[in-house]
């Protein structure tokens, strides 16, 4: 280390040698040993200190963002997307049950499949969520319970419904009557409940994830260490007339790489996130929204029928009118709100859709309200169910292949977009402590050599 | 009269004016069944009808006054003329004839009196064969001329007065309270109150069941007989909408008896062989077809349809299908005059 080729040093080395101003040059060396080496090593220390410092905050920023991002993928999302299948499942159940004892007669095969894969589904999903790590967490947790207890009651009634109705007793629409309020007051909230605290738990995690103050410091930090690294090698070049300081180079440039990429990850990261979110789950949710309402509006249809009132004013007929008013389209409604939700997204098609369909739908519904209300019952039935061009089950069924349609691609564009932006900061943590070592081994190295020619 | 009355009616059921001039129509013609000579002649203008419904106000009014105190449920109805029953011009039967169907309330969940058979998709009974009859009576035919409106015994007496119905067949108890808002056909069924239990209770009659939870529907006979049934403690009446809820509960053990017309019990027995009925009858229950007070030709008309059905056998042959045998024989029309 004390040899050195350099000519700074060689001028400096030369002093020792002019033995005949040895006070003079004592005094100088005194002062200069007092004021340079003394400053390089208060430097030395500064820089080494601030390169770990800045290596533990970028990695402690990365750890934050990139941990929140992937709970947005890969915990929040999935159990959010749980609930909302739940929900959908367990409306859709009800629905089918509804609808499948309308005719009269055998029920059809694809119906009661239909009922049985949207049962089990939920059961799954339930189950699925609950070991997650849902039932640790309170609200969830409540729900979940509430939800794994009364499945089996509510399937247990369909099915006595089922056997019931298979003798010809009329017991059985009084069970199909009682499963149906347990699922409309007991599940059906808790589906809804879970749901809506999963979504807010994942908008509070986004926001964690998409969040501008933290990064904000960090890279100011990083920018004043950049700093702090020219003028610490300006003054070393004043000082000592060497241009550069191949040490104090390589750790700014460290620095830089480093404070590049953090922000290049974090501009990536936060841009993909935002669109999943816009694109993704905000589309996702409002389709949701209005496709549960859609079910339930339809399970109210069939059970206008089955009850067969034809009253205009019977309960079944304004629980219709009042969810299809919740639907829309119009200002505030759910069809509206997420035809605006997905425009300009991968779900865009599918809420346009919806939108023309629900009203092609409630078109139907009207005829149908219009046969039954004439004592054509039968013509009701046979349009509720039917799949002609102008029947209200033709109708319904296109409505909700709509939905579908629309949050499939909502979801996908959410998957891609979430996973892209937890992506971005893969690699960038150990690669940030990589860095700040090189820039305290390019620091300590660098001043080092300077303050070997003073010996 | 009649003439006047229907043009009347036809300018639209739904508006208020048509809806007086209905009132009108049956108070006008109620008059006329008692006697006055006040009425309108064909082509009457609607002053002249309210006029005519003005002069025998007073006379309807005294008419009725004089049947309550000594109410006879089983003798309240209208006699029908002679002969078979006709839809006259004007009436509420060709008012009837005109929508091109009669609107039934009926039950859809009283097995084998009233229900929607699941297997067919179709009303049946022994309440909706006298449905049937009616329309068939009206149109020659019932099929496709019936809409059916399933409603809960609750229903019954306020669907009838404001005509959302224009009959009510459902095991229904002409009683001195109801006659007071409704007019009753003749006794088309005789019913007794008892009480259901599961299989394996010990409970002999509802004097055995004080202090429990006993169930009917709301709007019934037999939820005021439970809540006022003379025993202590008191029964616990569980009110539901429909008798089979009342099965549901009893089969889950949330009540230990169900109590109303045998006619009833037996249709839920039937679909739960582990209940049994027990006690003894109490509380004759007369089963009459309800039809608003200002259609009274429409009553007569279907007393007439009731005497046909009794004369003809089509009352045995309901019976057997829906009751069973032995066939008794068919209640004795007993009317008011």
């Amino acid at each position: 280390m004390a040899s050195t080729k350099t000519a700074a040093g060689a001028a400096v080395g030369a002093g020792p040698a002019a033995g005949g101003h040895a006070a003079a040059v004592a005094t100088r060396r005194f002062r200069l040993d007092r004021s340079t080496p003394g400053r390089l090593r208060l430097l030395l220390g500064v820089l080494v200190l601030l390169s770990l410092a800045w290596g533990a905050l970028a990695a402690f920023t990365v750890n934050q963002y990139s941990s929140a991002a992937s709970s947005v993928v890969a915990v929040r999302e999935p159990l959010s997307l749980d609930a909302q299948q739940i929900y959908h499942d367990l409306s859709d159940a009800n629905d089918t049950a509804a609808t499948a004892f309308l005719t009269g007669g055998l029920e059809q095969p694809a119906t009661r499949q239909r009922y049985l894969a949207d049962i089990q589904a939920a059961g799954t999903l339930i189950e699925t969520a609950t070991a997650q790590g849902g039932a640790t967490r309170g609200g969830a947790s409540k729900d979940l319970a509430t939800l794994s207890t009364n499945l089996p009651i509510y399937a247990g009634e369909v099915e006595t419904a089922r056997a019931d109705i298979r003798q010809g007793f009329p017991l059985g629409a009084a069970y199909l009557r009682e499963a149906s309020d347990l699922m409309r007051s007991t599940l059906l909230p808790a589906a809804n409940d879970m749901y809506a605290a999963e979504n807010a738990s994942l908008s509070a995690t986004s926001a964690q994830a998409t969040g501008l103050p933290f990064v904000i410091v960090t890279i100011a930090v990083g920018l004043a260490i950049i700093i702090v690294l020219a003028r610490a090698s300006r003054w070393l070049r004043r000082r000592t007339h060497r241009v550069l300081n191949s040490g104090l180079l390589i750790a700014a440039a460290a620095a830089v790489v480093s404070l590049a990429w953090l922000a290049v990850a974090y501009t990536g990261a936060r841009g993909d996130l935002l669109t999943a979110q816009s694109h993704g789950s905000a589309p996702v949710e409002a389709l949701a929204r209005a496709d549960i309402t859609a079910l339930q509006a339809h399970a109210d249809e069939s059970i206008t029928l089955i009850d067969n009132g034809g009253d205009p004013n019977g309960a079944d007929e304004k629980a219709y009118q009042r969810e299809k008013s919740a639907l829309g389209p119009g200002p505030g409604t759910l069809l509206t709100v997420a035809e605006t939700a997905a425009a300009g997204s991968q779900a865009s098609g599918g809420a346009t859709a919806a939108v023309r369909d629900a009203q092609a739908w409630y078109a139907a519904h009207v005829h149908l309200r219009t046969l039954d209300n004439s004592a054509d019952h039968t013509a009701a039935v046979e349009s509720a169910l039917g799949s002609g061009p102008n029947d209200a089950g033709a109708a319904f069924t296109k409505l909700s292949a709509d939905f579908a349609t629309g949050i499939t691609a909502g979801q996908a564009t959410f998957a891609a977009s979430a996973s892209a932006g937890a992506d971005a900061f893969t690699g960038l943590e150990p690669a940030v402590i990589a860095a700040a070592l090189v820039m305290a081994a390019g620091c300590a190295w660098g001043l080092s050599r300077r303050l070997a020619e003073y010996r | 009269m009649r003439t006047g009355a229907r043009r009347v009616s036809g300018n639209g059921k739904r508006s208020a004016a048509a809806r007086a001039a209905a009132i009108l129509m049956g108070t006008v013609l109620l008059a006329g069944a008692a006697g006055c000579s006040a009425a309108a002649g064909p082509g009457a203008s609607l002053t002249q009808v309210l006029d005519a419904a003005k002069s025998s106000g007073a006379k309807r009014t005294t008419t009725h006054t004089q049947v309550t105190p000594a109410c006879d449920p089983t003798a309240a109805s209208l006699r029908p003329p002679p002969g078979a029953p006709r839809v006259t011009a004007g009436s509420w039967m060709a008012h009837i004839q005109a929508r091109h169907y009669l609107i039934a309330g009926v039950s859809a969940s009283s097995f084998n009196f009233g229900y929607f058979n699941p297997i067919d998709g179709q009303f049946e009974g022994f309440d909706i064969d006298m449905i049937k009859a009616v329309a068939a009576a009206i149109f020659g035919t019932p099929d496709g001329h019936i809409q059916y409106k399933a409603i809960t015994d609750d229903e019954r007496q306020p669907d009838v007065m404001n005509g959302t119905v224009d009959i009510v067949a459902e095991t229904m108890t002409i009683n001195c309270k109801r006659l007071k808002f409704l007019d009753f056909s003749s006794v088309y069924f005789e019913a007794n109150t008892r009480v259901l239990v599961l299989k394996n209770s010990t409970a002999t009659s509802l004097a055995s069941l004080g202090g429990q939870k006993v169930c009917a529907t709301k709007g019934s006979t037999s939820a005021g007989i439970i809540s006022s049934y003379p025993v202590t403690p008191r029964l616990v009446l569980v009110p539901v909408p429909q008798f089979t809820d009342c099965l549901v509960k009893l089969q889950q053990g949330q009540i230990a008896a169900i109590s109303t017309d045998d006619a009833i019990l037996a249709g839920l027995r039937a679909q739960d062989p582990f209940t049994k009925v027990v006690g003894p009858p109490f509380d004759p229950q007369p089963y009459g077809l309800a039809i608003s007070k200002q259609h009274p030709e429409f009553v007569q008309f279907v007393n007439a349809v009731l005497a046909q059905e009794r004369a003809d056998n089509g009352w045995a042959t309901s019976y057997k299908k829906w009751v069973g045998t032995p066939v008794p024989a068919p209640p004795v029309a007993q009317y008011a005059d």
